[in-house]
């Protein structure tokens, strides 16, 4: 409860204050929140098991729906990731923005963290729309021509998305013995085919558009291209995993009677999402959108490697997901610094700003190897680990998933090389060690992941295995 | 009944004491007779007090009012004076649009406690009369005469309709009461003679019922009346009639709950016709009025879906729809009323608010998202309450009342756009201030949309 508590506190201390404080102090207060999760882990003694311990619980509208929290491995990592990438967003802001985007980026981190600790379906659902009104007014405040259409598109496409999932939840709740929305009784609730296919696509509906999913991905570059840079880290690094985690958490062991209908569909389609985004990536030239492609074609690689249902695909997309979310507010960070600093960001206008300030260029490397997955940098562990569950489950979606590999080195690199290598078509400006210095937390988480993988995976593991368990149980009450 | 006391001598009080004197000087009588009506009978609701002994009189058979419907009575007045408080007033001489105001309330009341065809007649007729007036009240523009003409003539025409149907049913059953006419419909071998002249019946008075609270096809007229209409009418007519034509609607069809199976299936038909329309012709409108207007077309459908759920024992489903909607509505209509000028009727008026004036903006932001059905507002919890209640009956009609509610928020976001707008050239009207009472309506659909159990324990 503290850890949402605190950061909505935060937003309406930030409301009244915003503008007042440095934003150093707001983002040092919004990492409070991890000694907040740490505390709730210490007090209430909770043992990593698998096991999805309830940390709060009081009755919320009627009897059966309840403002229930719950945290285990899976959801601490999503905290974990959440509450470090928050306050480096924060850190992000320009001081003239600060006094409208501090509140909305706080409200956003409670929000996001209810949606990984929520145990109940209204409350996930409630969460999930909260999270998309702060990032809604992000966009639609900050952002450049056009925004208004880009936003209202982005949000209409996401609201009907999480529409259907309300009517998946209303139908699950229905069939409930007790009528209740609790994670337990939705659980139960045992479907025939037909049904669970309805109501899987209510689920997968919501999460693939969050995702995005090869064919429902049309909101995405415009709205990362027109956001403001703390709009497009906080869509990217953290929203997206909403979906992800959706799909683990409440579709999979929820209606896992339809993951064998859906399971070839998505396959196909994320893989298609992976090669498509990469290969788009690579002729584009302005640098947030070619994030935006990159980040399709890495998330499609993430949710393929879930739907093959094999454990390694299923931890390996877990890793993935804390790996991208670092990587890609890293990048954007790294834009917003080009941006700010040489008033562009299209590729064909950069060039050579490496030498101006050395320690950025070689942060900037380390960060875009990270993403192109080269051994020693975090991005390896979690794709190989996809990879080889694409491979098992069918070899020729291996092939493909396989080319990203090369596909993601040649936009990667390409990037690199025309912004900071060859000669400088633009001035820079001296960049301060002031904002260099998150760049280097992300750095350093980076390679620790990168080098001990396992310091995550011991984390998650017990989790998966347990999610792994109950979507063969319910599958195993068809057959 | 206490509420109908209060309403209808205040209604008097206010139509003579105000002969001589400027309307605004009446305004505060007005309010708070109609507020004292509201927690009078809220009390009465809650079980605080009992005021049944001045009721004697009146006869159970024709008029009763139940807890639940005390809690409707007590939502309207509150409201009405809300609307009556907010509002400015016109300068002209004389309280009559306020005692009418009271006095149409005092027919929105009949129609709720209604026990009695004749009974609901009336109160139709009460409710109406003062309105036909009223539309037409702002007798220079020319669009107000154009909707009292229209509005008169609809609804005479419509209570023609209803009235065939009373005969209908009267023919039927041989009775107007409607808890006899329960009764007898639960018999199955009585029933069995006259299906056709009942079901006749039903459906002639359902359709009085369905033009006044403006549900696809007799909705035509709302548009028109809506934007010709001054604008305290306007919101008057938007919440009072259409709450109190559900619960009649309501009580109604509960007495032919032996019908139900077939009742449903022309309702469900009709909610989703109306759904659709409301919400995609909406969607093309320029003028603010005439969006809220088709969008309390929309929210008639869904309130529509509420009548094929069976209604016994959950009336505060209606109840929690007809607050969040209510609220919502009421600060809409004020803010259209505030920044509209005489040339200005579209959304342009709101361009620059957020920056001319902050907590107007923020205030409009929560009743638009409240309307819209975003969590965390009363909005969201009255439509949840409403389409789990309809799932299991018509999982079909939930699922387009869902697409319809995604598509309400093209128009509803589209103040947005303008309402964040940076403008150079600041609009003189955004700065005035607001009144108290909207910032407690914004605040109430708040607590409500946090604390939805309050709607239950009051039921």
């Amino acid at each position: 409860m503290e850890i949402i508590i605190l950061p909505l506190f935060l937003s309406v201390l930030a409301a009244a204050f915003g503008s007042k404080v440095n934003k150093i102090v707001w983002g040092a207060l919004s990492a409070l929140t991890l000694l907040a999760m740490i505390w709730v882990k210490s007090n209430l003694n909770i043992q990593n098991d698998g096991v999805w311990h309830t940390t709060y619980d009081m009755p919320w509208f009627s009897s059966g729906i309840h403002f229930t929290l719950g945290i285990d491995g899976f959801t601490g990592l999503m905290l974990l990731l959440t509450n470090i990438l928050s306050p480096i967003i924060i850190f992000s802001i320009n001081r003239d923005k600060q006094k409208s985007l501090l509140p909305l980026i706080l409200f956003m981190q409670a929000a996001l963290n209810g949606v990984f600790m929520a145990k109940d379906g209204l409350m996930f659902y409630i969460f999930w729309e909260l999270a998309l009104i702060p990032i809604y007014f992000i966009c639609l405040l900050y952002s450049s021509k056009d925004a208004f259409k880009t936003t209202i598109k982005f949000f209409i496409y996401t609201f009907i998305g999480s529409l259907a999932m309300l009517a998946s939840l209303i139908y699950l709740y229905l069939k409930t013995k007790n009528h209740s929305f609790a994670y337990e009784e939705l659980l139960a609730v045992q479907l025939n085919h037909a049904e669970s296919i309805w109501v899987g696509a209510g689920f997968l509906f919501a999460f693939a558009v969050k995702i995005p999913i090869f064919p429902f991905h049309s909101w995405q570059a415009n709205t990362y291209t027109y956001a403001p840079a703390q709009g497009s880290m906080l869509l990217s690094g953290i929203m997206l995993k909403m979906g992800l985690y959706g799909l683990i958490r409440w579709y999979m062991p929820i209606a896992a009677e339809s993951i064998s209908f859906y399971q070839p569909i998505i396959v196909t389609l994320s893989v298609i999402g992976v090669i498509y985004g990469a290969v788009i990536a690579i002729k584009q030239n302005d640098l947030k959108r070619l994030i935006a492609f990159s980040s399709l074609s890495h998330v499609g690689l993430i949710a393929a490697g879930f739907f093959t249902l094999t454990e390694i695909g299923i931890q390996g997309g877990i890793l993935q997901m804390f790996v991208h979310g670092i990587n890609v507010v890293a990048l954007f960070y790294i834009v917003e610094i080009i941006e700010t600093h040489s008033g562009s960001r299209e590729l064909s206008g950069l060039g050579g700003l490496a030498k101006f300030n050395r320690l950025f260029a070689a942060l900037y490397l380390i960060v875009v190897l990270g993403t192109a997955a080269v051994p020693f940098t975090n991005g390896f562990p979690g794709e190989f680990m996809l990879l080889k569950g694409v491979f098992d489950y069918n070899t020729i979606s291996g092939v493909f998933a396989g080319l990203t590999i090369i596909l993601c080195a040649v936009y990667m690199l390409r990037m690199y090389q025309f912004s900071m290598l060859g000669e400088s078509k633009t001035s820079f400006k001296e960049i301060g060690i002031k904002q260099l210095w998150p760049l280097i937390i992300l750095v350093v988480i980076i390679l620790v992941i990168g080098i001990s993988p396992m310091l995550i995976l011991d984390k998650v593991n017990p989790s998966v295995q347990k999610i792994m368990l109950e979507i063969s149980n319910s599958k195993g009450v068809l057959s | 009944m206490i509420g109908i006391f209060i309403t209808f001598i205040g209604a008097i009080l206010v139509l003579f004491l105000g002969i001589s004197k400027q309307e605004s000087s009446s305004k505060n009588l007005s309010a708070s007779f109609l507020f004292l009506a509201a927690i009078l009978s809220l009390v009465e609701a809650l079980g605080f007090a009992n005021f049944s002994s001045i009721a004697t009189w009146a006869p159970k058979t024709m008029i009763d009012f139940s807890q639940g419907e005390m809690m409707f009575v007590s939502l309207l007045a509150a409201v009405t004076s809300a609307i009556i408080a907010i509002f400015p007033s016109s300068n002209h001489k004389g309280s009559d649009k306020l005692g009418l105001m009271m006095l149409s309330l005092t027919g929105a009341f009949m129609m709720i406690g209604a026990n009695h065809l004749v009974m609901l007649f009336l109160g139709i007729e009460v409710l109406s009369i003062p309105l036909y007036v009223l539309a037409g009240s702002d007798k220079l523009n020319l669009n107000s005469n154009e909707a009292a003409i229209k509005y008169f003539l609809m609804g005479a025409f419509s209570t023609a309709i209803f009235l065939l149907g009373c005969a209908f049913i009267y023919g039927g059953t041989a009775t107007l009461s409607l808890t006899e006419i329960e009764v007898r419909m639960s018999i199955v071998g009585h029933f069995a003679e006259f299906p056709s002249l009942v079901k006749a019946g039903v459906v002639l008075m359902s359709t009085g019922l369905l033009f006044k609270v403006s549900a696809f096809p007799f909705h035509f007229w709302a548009p028109d009346v809506y934007q010709g209409s001054p604008n305290k009418i306007t919101t008057f007519m938007a919440v009072v009639v259409k709450i109190a034509g559900f619960v009649a609607f309501s009580n109604f069809l509960q007495a032919f709950s032996a019908l139900s199976g077939w009742n449903n299936q022309w309702i469900i038909l009709l909610s989703v016709l109306t759904i659709i329309f409301g919400n995609v012709v909406a969607l093309s409108q320029k003028s603010v009025k005439r969006t809220l207007a088709y969008s309390s077309i929309a929210h008639a459908g869904y309130l529509l879906l509420f009548l094929i759920t069976p209604m016994q024992g959950n009336m505060w489903v209606l109840f929690a729809y007809s607050v969040a909607y209510a609220l919502s509505t009421v600060v809409l209509f004020y803010f259209n009323d505030k920044y509209s000028t005489n040339g200005e009727f579209g959304f342009s008026m709101f361009t620059g608010l957020f920056h001319s004036n902050k907590s107007a903006a923020i205030l409009m932001t929560i009743a638009l998202f409240s309307i819209a059905g975003i969590p965390i507002t009363v909005g969201f919890t009255a439509k949840y309450y409403l389409f789990t209640s309809a799932f299991d009956v018509s999982p079909i009609a939930v699922c387009i009342a869902l697409i319809g509610s995604a598509i309400s928020i093209v128009y509803y976001f589209k103040g947005f756009k303008n309402i964040y707008e940076v403008d150079i050239n600041m609009n003189q009207l955004h700065a005035s201030k607001i009144h108290w009472i909207v910032y407690m309506m914004v605040a109430v659909s708040i607590v409500l949309g946090m604390c939805p159990y309050l709607f239950e324990r009051c039921f």
